[in-house]
């Protein structure tokens, strides 16, 4: 089985896209899907700033493009993700460094270390960091 | 033409989406049965097959008309 570990590390609406469009396809395809929350990329799953992400400045005009494409939302991609299991883990460190808790975090998180991430990514075939 | 046990409508949506409900779809065929993939999304013509290897069924037959491709996969 294949297996994919992610790094999230950053927190606009293109790094959500890349992050949740891999996940989301690579789970689709019977891989077992992991993702490691870190930093900024903490936005991702946050329950209010993953509403809002923002868009690099000079790219406002893509908002249109999403529309036009018909791109699923990112809450949208969540949620598909979260039904097809792919493990959404996030950075305890970071969290405290933040002061965030685990209820400022979308439903069926789990939060973890470091150690948590490389024991699940050591047997991974495609590791990827966004 | 193919017989298909269940047709998916995926026109005008966006990449992840065609093979997010097409393994939807195919989850609730049985084994043996063919699936009728429907998709205007261009990177499709090449999604399609690498999901279908991907998740160990057959596709048996691609086509294209105008902007629709319609994909028929095999459950395995």
């Amino acid at each position: 089985m294949t297996k994919v570990a992610i790094i999230a590390a950053n927190g606009g609406l293109f790094d959500a896209y890349k992050v949740f469009n891999i996940a989301t396809a690579a789970a689709a395809s019977d891989a077992e899907v992991g993702i490691f929350f870190t930093f900024e990329g903490l936005n991702l799953i946050h329950n209010e700033a993953n509403k809002n992400l923002p868009i690099p400045e000079g790219r406002e005009h893509f908002q249109e493009g999403f529309q036009q494409a018909n791109v699923p939302s990112i809450e949208e991609l969540v949620t598909i993700a979260k039904d097809l299991d792919v493990k959404l883990i996030a950075c305890q460190m970071t969290m405290d460094v933040m002061n965030l808790k685990k209820e400022d975090f979308i439903d069926g998180i789990e939060v973890g270390g470091t150690a948590t991430f490389v024991e699940y990514a050591k047997d991974a075939n495609i590791s990827l960091t966004f | 033409m193919m017989e298909a046990a269940k047709v998916l409508d995926a026109k005008g949506l966006a990449c992840p989406m065609p093979v997010v409900r097409t393994k939807k779809a195919m989850d609730e065929l049985h084994s043996g049965e063919v699936l009728e993939v429907h998709v205007t999304d261009k990177g499709a013509m090449n999604d399609m097959p690498a999901w279908a290897k991907a998740s160990g069924h057959e596709l048996i037959e691609q086509t294209e008309d105008g902007a629709v491709q319609k994909f028929w996969i095999k459950k395995n």
